[in-house]
């Protein structure tokens, strides 16, 4: 199910189970949590599995979820002390009693895998109650194959580490083991996790091409939706850990990363060093076929470009230290400048002559190319041309020293058509943080620029596209989806609080960038002043 | 800011929302990416595979370009059946393609559709003449059969302007509904030039057809045909007599260039690839010929023409972006 009719679920359940609510609203909200566990949705379904279960509070099902959204949410200790009681509750036939069982070894793997100190006591301790939970939930029902993963997993990362929590335990055996068990399951009752399943097993076996296979029919399944690729990136990278392992493992991780982006609403976080590390992996293009079809290479190359961009993209800081924005690098010509220099553009109210609205003056701004030289900060010199934050809401900024081997990121030459199809993408540091690159696809929701926009001030051209869902920086750069080539500085974002464009009534969840081609408009109009 | 028609070949096709979004999707994952809508480049289509066929094909994947294993997949679906020819000059012009395609009788081909072999012909040097051009397609006679009947009626239904109903639909003649909608989508409002047309297989004579020898048509800026069997005498000689060797040219409708795209193992239009010859102005030869190769078994597909870096590169010029 789409996220949207997910969201529109939940809100009409939540309404429903506060007011009287029938015996079908329930029999809803438990099919609804069901649908959002499977999305991986889970602060929505920690508001419905707690709202289904002050009406029925005996709800095992309920319950279990309810304790899943914690544990998802970070929560590991309070979904323990739900969980327990129900496990002691629940007679032993009761179906719910192996799901309570694995997702308390769920748990206490939630709590091993934060500890920085993995062989500490407290670290210990989780590890050896998860193997305990995750093989009893196994022996009481035999055909559970995701308890049965996340065990081994589980396993081969502990002995990895040295540790050895179930020395009884063959990792060949296991894996062999699950993989039967996954290829007898019946086509019908097989969901979109079945080959992600299929695929960690394979990696028990080190068996590489068996993974990629796996691999490949999942992200060509039309059933499966960014959040489950990025699921199982997560998995792949944070509990087998495939890019400590070789070459290979990290170029998969790096393919997995590129067919996330190329979803709709795909998001990928990468530090600074990640970068790097993807930047100089190249993957062989029969890995790149194995993965993703015929048509990998195009793909990759296409995230490539993508990274290469990311380097472009800058920190702006208040010299005192506080992260105030973000900026990109820019050729001065391609913004309308008379002569050839890097320049960097960011919000005037990031930085501006004046220091108003929150901005900083140049003085006091300091640009950072995490991706480049992390930790070297370039002065600022001037403001060369800038517009208020009413109107075009830019600044572009002449450094102190013109960067090296950065290359200025590429400017469009107009406007995408708004279709339905069209996607746009942002790169941005998340939430002000400045060594996190996220790249995020966007749907492109309208823009007044030509040939058929309206816009509002004259000469202003906006661009509309779906809100993240974290908020964006300002003065990040917005993509045109297949050239990453810049077509908007990203100036604003808002929960339903932006107005819609070309004299559409009403508001919407927007995000609202000003087309570039407008800024250099503006640019040439004050030259010739 | 720009516009391209497309005009789709022979055989049935998707739904026409998702045909165009095919190709276009095509042209964005091409080595060199083309994608029109983030350059801002507004897009349509001509279809007529309605006239043709009942129902639009539902095997999307089939059009991608990608795979070689159904009769979608090699533009042979619409379960055809030979055309009956009227006259006399029909009977000819059907034995002529069919020499064209193969040397085999019918009696060897369907022997060979139950048997399931390939040919096994496979030496793009071999010359053409030595034998017809599907016994060189190393594909199953199966998925060969197929084409050829739908490759006869559409050429045959268009060029000689057919009455033909689908099941369950109305009867029309289809030169002429199809003319009447390559007129209105050129001069449909609101198109910004430069304006390009790109026409694969039969679209490509459609489009010649509309732009020679229909009154009133609107002129492009530039046309590329794909794997088109223009350069067969037996096509020219139903384009007279606008037509000429000498004055071939659409020099009325077309303002810019004429390129053409062809992949010598296309068997549409590889017994005669080349248009420049065929098409001149004032006895000049002015048709830009530029061979591809398109990747394997198949060679006729639109998408695999679309993702040409040759295609990239000259539509790019039409469209100056």
């Amino acid at each position: 199910m789409e996220l949207s009719k997910l969201e529109e679920g939940s809100e009409y359940v939540l309404q429903r189970l506060r007011e009287a609510g029938s015996t079908e609203d329930l029999v809803l909200a438990r099919k609804l949590s069901l649908d959002l566990c499977h999305a991986r949705q889970f602060a929505l379904l920690a508001s419905v599995t707690e709202a289904l279960s002050r009406r029925c509070p005996d709800d095992a099902q309920a319950r279990r979820l309810h304790a899943q959204a914690l544990i998802e949410q970070g929560y590991a200790t309070a979904a323990i002390e739900l969980l327990r009681p129900l496990a002691t509750r629940l007679p032993a036939t009761d179906p719910e009693q192996a799901e309570v069982t694995g997702l308390l070894g769920r748990a206490f793997k939630q709590i091993f895998l934060d500890a920085n100190d993995k062989t500490g006591p407290m670290a210990s301790d989780a590890l050896a109650q998860a193997v305990a939970y995750y093989r009893r939930s196994i022996e009481a029902n035999a055909a559970d194959t995701w308890h049965g993963v996340n065990l081994l997993a589980l396993l081969v990362k502990a002995r990895r580490l040295g540790l050895d929590p179930a020395p009884d335990v063959t990792i060949d055996v296991l894996a062999r083991k699950l993989i039967s068990r996954l290829n007898k399951l019946p086509e019908a009752v097989r969901n979109v996790w079945h080959l992600a399943a299929l695929a960690e097993a394979s990696l028990g076996l080190d068996d590489w091409a068996a993974v990629e296979g796996a691999l490949h029919r999942y992200v060509a399944d039309p059933g499966v939706r960014a959040f489950h690729i990025a699921s199982t990136l997560k998995q792949f990278t944070e509990v087998w850990d495939i890019e400590a392992v070789d070459d290979h493992g990290r170029a998969l991780a790096n393919i997995l990363r590129a067919r996330l982006l190329s979803l709709s609403t795909g998001e990928v976080l990468l530090s600074a060093r990640d970068l790097a590390a993807a930047r100089s992996t190249q993957p062989d293009a029969g890995q790149l076929e194995a993965v993703l079809g015929e048509l990998g290479t195009q793909t990759y190359r296409w995230y490539m470009t993508g990274l290469k961009r990311a380097a472009g993209v800058c920190a702006i800081r208040h010299s005192l230290g506080a992260r105030i924005g973000t900026g990109w690098l820019a050729q001065a010509r391609d913004l309308g400048l008379e002569r050839e220099e890097l320049v960097v553009v960011t919000n005037a109210h990031v930085v501006s002559g004046s220091g108003a609205q929150q901005s900083i003056q140049p003085e006091s701004a300091e640009v950072v190319f995490e991706a480049n030289a992390p930790g070297q900060s370039m002065g600022v010199r001037e403001i060369l041309y800038s517009s208020p934050p009413d109107r075009h809401d830019y600044s572009i900024l002449r450094l102190s020293e013109q960067p090296a081997a950065i290359e200025p990121l590429p400017v469009a030459r107009g406007l995408p058509l708004v279709e339905p199809s069209t996607r746009v993408l942002v790169i941005g540091h998340p939430g002000g943080r400045e060594l996190e690159f996220s790249m995020q696809d966007n749907e492109l929701l309208d823009h007044d620029g030509p040939t058929a926009g309206k816009p509002r001030s004259d000469g202003v051209w906006r661009v509309h596209y779906r809100a993240p869902t974290e908020k964006g920086s300002s003065g990040s750069p917005v993509f045109n989806g297949s050239l990453w080539q810049v077509i908007a500085l990203h100036r604003a974002g808002g929960k339903r609080g932006m107005s819609r464009l070309n004299g559409k009534a009403g508001m919407y969840e927007a995000n609202e960038g000003i087309a570039i081609q407008s800024i250099r408009a503006d640019v040439e109009r004050q030259r010739g002043e | 800011m720009a516009h391209v028609t497309f005009i789709h070949g022979i055989a049935n096709k998707p739904p026409p929302d998702e045909l165009l979004a095919i190709w276009r999707r095509a042209l964005t994952q091409a080595a060199d990416p083309l994608p029109l809508g983030d350059l801002g480049v507004t897009s349509s289509l001509v279809y007529w595979a309605d006239l043709l066929n009942e129902k639009p094909d539902d095997d999307l994947a089939a059009h991608e370009g990608l795979l070689e294993d159904s009769v979608a997949a090699i533009d042979a679906s619409g379960q055809a059946e030979m055309p009956v020819p009227q006259t006399g000059e029909e009977a000819a012009f059907l034995q002529a393609m069919c020499r064209h395609l193969t040397t085999l009788d019918d009696e060897a081909i369907d022997r060979l559709v139950v048997d399931g072999k390939t040919d096994g012909a496979t030496d793009p040097d071999a010359g053409f003449a030595a034998a017809g051009v599907l016994e060189r397609v190393p594909l199953p006679w199966c998925l060969k059969k197929p084409l050829m009947l739908i490759l006869l009626r559409d050429v045959h239904h268009y060029l000689f302007d057919r009455t033909f109903a689908p099941r369950g639909k109305a009867p029309v003649r289809i030169r002429q509904t199809i003319r009447q909608r390559v007129i209105a989508a050129l001069s449909q409002p609101g198109i910004t030039p430069p304006h390009v047309v790109v026409a694969h297989s039969l679209g490509s004579v459609i489009a010649y057809d509309c732009l020679k020898r229909m009154e009133g048509c609107v002129p492009v800026d530039g046309l590329i045909t794909l794997g088109s069997p223009l350069g067969l005498d037996e096509i020219q000689d139903r384009l007279q007599p606008e037509w000429s060797r000498a004055e071939g040219f659409p020099k009325d409708t077309i303002r810019g260039r004429w390129v053409n795209l062809f992949d010598r193992l296309d068997p549409v239009c590889g017994f005669d690839p080349k248009l420049a010859s065929d098409f001149r102005l004032g006895g000049a030869p002015c048709v830009d010929d530029r061979a591809v190769s398109n990747t394997g078994v198949w060679r006729h597909s639109a998408t695999k023409y679309l993702r040409q870096p040759g295609f990239g590169q000259a539509l790019r010029e039409l469209l100056r972006v």
